[in-house]
């Protein structure tokens, strides 16, 4: 419990860290920071797998595409506007907020107990289980999406192929 | 039934063939030297899928896919509906000079992908099927917005439309986040049962619902989601904005109807759906309705394009078709299928005269159609005057009878307001529209307009949607048989 607190509010405080940077290199590399927490988060809850495909996909390979995408944009060139959109923002959070509230007190309390998890949870074999039987036509057709989502994109950057 | 993966495949042909067709377009796109072939392909791909479809209203009805997409006649009625949109976007694309431009193989690639998620939209029986199926559809119409290369126009409206789509979804799928943590499941079934019984936080369920209607109301363009439809129905390949009105909208019904019916509500003896008690979810809409039935006719008023007055007008529709679902009942779930058959009918016809107009002189404003009767297109023009009339709603035309049933189901529920306000609105629809006809045959055309003439082609599809447009205005038995029967879901 003590190690979820922990883990929590560092989380918690390199999210912060994301949107209060002024550097955006700065705010990815707290990114990684976070999305790492979080993966020890999922490790600490017996899903192992989970917590290493987060490391693995989003610390890894998405954060690295970030940080490309950041470099090629050349931050210097990006102008510092003032911040104008803080009291709209914080609206916004606040009425998030409330919201998550009122469903939390939605939810029926589970009496205290916490369910134990089923043998072999959160393991490779359960995954693949998951994906490629009860899943398997989502999966297939966030195929096809991709493949649209690449010829897209090839036929609107390449004007002149 | 329930199926498992292996089983399901039996009853999947449709999808199949068309997934089949995409793969087959790419790869042949790359060999042949004559490019208006990858077209035919797609032509022919779409009848064989179309052929399938029809075959399986022989099938019984059922979960497919463990619980992931259903077969039932709502969900072949769908596919018919956006088969034939398709078809007959294709058939549009062949000799529309906007589309020449473009590169054939891709643009027929993304337009049956579309079509292929339209399919998946009908069908899903679960949230993750449905948030996948909506952006594989939203996706493609971003891309087939932003199509015309060195076009700013056209680029533009992709920006905006992929902007509105990204928060519209977000907000979809955080709303759909907290119905699967109230009710602790993705599958539509699973939820009726959990929320059936009632108890949960009504404000909660009320906000969940809202986000979601966010995402789907964006597909249909209801207010306040309607900002993006006008710029993008502009700037778009004009055929493209005809499948975006016609098939992009009746996808987004027919997620919106099987969401909120079979999943969230009850059905009860005499065709009457029931609402989650202390919800009052149908009162919401009956304002979205009017609201977006008055805008949509109010900013249309003043439109110098026809593309653009055709969206405004396609937004008023929108809070038409909406009426059907104020009601909750069986009566107004199938004015609303029989008044996407007419409106599918109609807009398409509607477009593909600005289509025909647009090839011969590369206009699309208002002042593009002066004297048009008097230019070698009487055709045209008059065909133009059979659609707008129908949709405003003039009898005998098929538009009058789909909104007749519309208005006699929310009056028969004493809906009065609603029926008022719609038929003012249907009113003042009849100037803009009757602007547009008075500009084809009582002005004088200026000697620097050209002459328009069609190709064998259109001619042929355009004769096929007035006829059907005035047909079914007056014999209206089989639509209303098959729309009756269409209304059918598995629900266990």
């Amino acid at each position: 419990m003590i190690l979820f607190f922990i883990l929590a509010a560092l989380s918690v405080i390199f999210s912060l860290a994301v949107v209060f940077q002024r550097n955006p290199v700065h705010s990815a590399m707290a990114l990684v920071a976070t999305l790492f927490l979080v993966a020890v988060l999922f490790l600490t809850l017996d899903a192992p797998m989970v917590g290493f495909l987060q490391i693995l996909v989003y610390a890894g390979a998405i954060m690295i595409l970030f940080l490309f995408v950041i470099m090629l944009l050349n931050p210097e060139a990006l102008e510092r506007r003032r911040v104008f959109w803080w009291g709209l923002g914080s609206t916004a959070a606040l009425v998030l907020i409330v919201e998550m509230a009122a469903l939390l007190s939605a939810i029926p309390a589970r009496e205290g107990r916490i369910a134990a998890v089923a043998e072999g949870f959160g393991s490779p074999e359960m995954l693949g289980r998951t994906l490629f039987r009860d899943f398997v036509l989502p999966f297939e057709i966030a195929s096809v999406l991709l493949l649209v989502a690449i010829v897209g994109a090839v036929v609107l950057a390449k004007r002149e192929l | 039934m329930d199926l498992n993966n292996l089983d399901s495949l039996q009853f999947f042909y449709p999808e199949i063939v068309l997934t089949g067709v995409i793969l087959f377009l790419i790869l042949v796109d790359l060999v042949v030297v004559d490019k208006r072939w990858v077209g035919y392909f797609a032509f022919a791909g779409c009848l064989l899928s179309l052929w399938a479809t029809l075959r399986l209203y022989v099938a019984p009805e059922g979960w497919l896919f463990h619980r992931m997409i259903v077969l039932d006649n709502f969900s072949l009625f769908f596919k018919v509906v956006s088969l034939v949109a398709a078809l007959s976007v294709m058939w549009i694309s062949f000799s529309s000079r906007e589309v020449r431009s473009v590169h054939q193989g891709e643009y027929y690639t993304i337009l049956l992908t579309s079509a292929l998620g339209m399919f998946f939209m009908a069908s899903s029986t679960n949230l993750l099927m449905a948030y996948l199926s909506l952006e594989l559809v939203s996706l493609t119409s971003y891309i087939l917005t932003g199509f015309l290369p060195r076009n700013r126009r056209s680029s533009e409206a992709a920006l905006k439309y992929l902007i509105y789509g990204g928060v519209a979804s977000g907000t979809m799928i955080y709303g759909m986040s907290w119905v699967f943590g109230m009710t602790g499941s993705l599958d539509y079934a699973r939820i009726n049962e959990v929320l059936a019984p009632g108890g949960m936080n009504h404000l909660t369920l009320f906000i969940a619902f809202l986000f979601i209607l966010a995402g789907f109301g964006y597909k249909i363009v209801f207010v306040p989601f309607h900002m993006w439809s006008p710029d993008v129905y502009q700037g778009a390949p004009t055929p493209i904005t005809a499948f975006l009105s016609v098939g992009s909208n009746a996808a987004g019904v027919a997620i919106l109807i099987r969401f909120f019916f079979p999943a969230v509500s009850r059905l009860g003896d005499e065709g009457n759906w029931l609402f989650l008690t202390g919800v009052e979810w149908p009162h919401f809409l009956l304002y979205v309705s009017m609201v977006t039935m008055t805008v949509g006719n109010l900013c249309a008023l003043n439109q110098q394009n026809v593309k653009r007055l055709l969206a405004y007008s396609g937004i008023a529709h929108a809070g038409y078709i909406l009426m059907g679902l104020v009601v909750l009942n069986n009566e107004g779930l199938k004015a609303m299928l029989l008044y996407i058959i007419v409106y599918l009918i109609m807009n398409l016809g509607a477009f593909l005269v600005v289509v025909i107009v647009a090839n011969a002189t590369g206009r699309e404003d208002i002042e593009g159609y002066r004297g048009l009767a008097r230019r070698g297109a009487a055709i045209p023009a008059v065909c133009m005057a059979i659609f707008l009339f129908s949709l405003t709603g003039l009898p005998p035309l098929a538009g009058f009878v789909g909104k007749f049933f519309l208005f006699a189901a929310a009056i028969r529920e004493e809906f009065y307001y609603l029926a008022v306000v719609a038929i003012i609105n249907s009113v003042i629809s009849l100037y803009y529209y009757a602007r547009v006809v008075k500009t084809m045959f009582l002005d004088e055309p200026s000697p620097a307009d050209q002459q328009v003439l069609m190709t064998p082609k259109d001619s042929a599809l355009l004769g096929v949607l007035s006829s059907l447009t005035v047909v079914f205005g007056l014999y209206w038995g089989p639509l209303v048989h098959y729309t009756n029967e269409s209304l059918r879901f598995f629900m266990k």
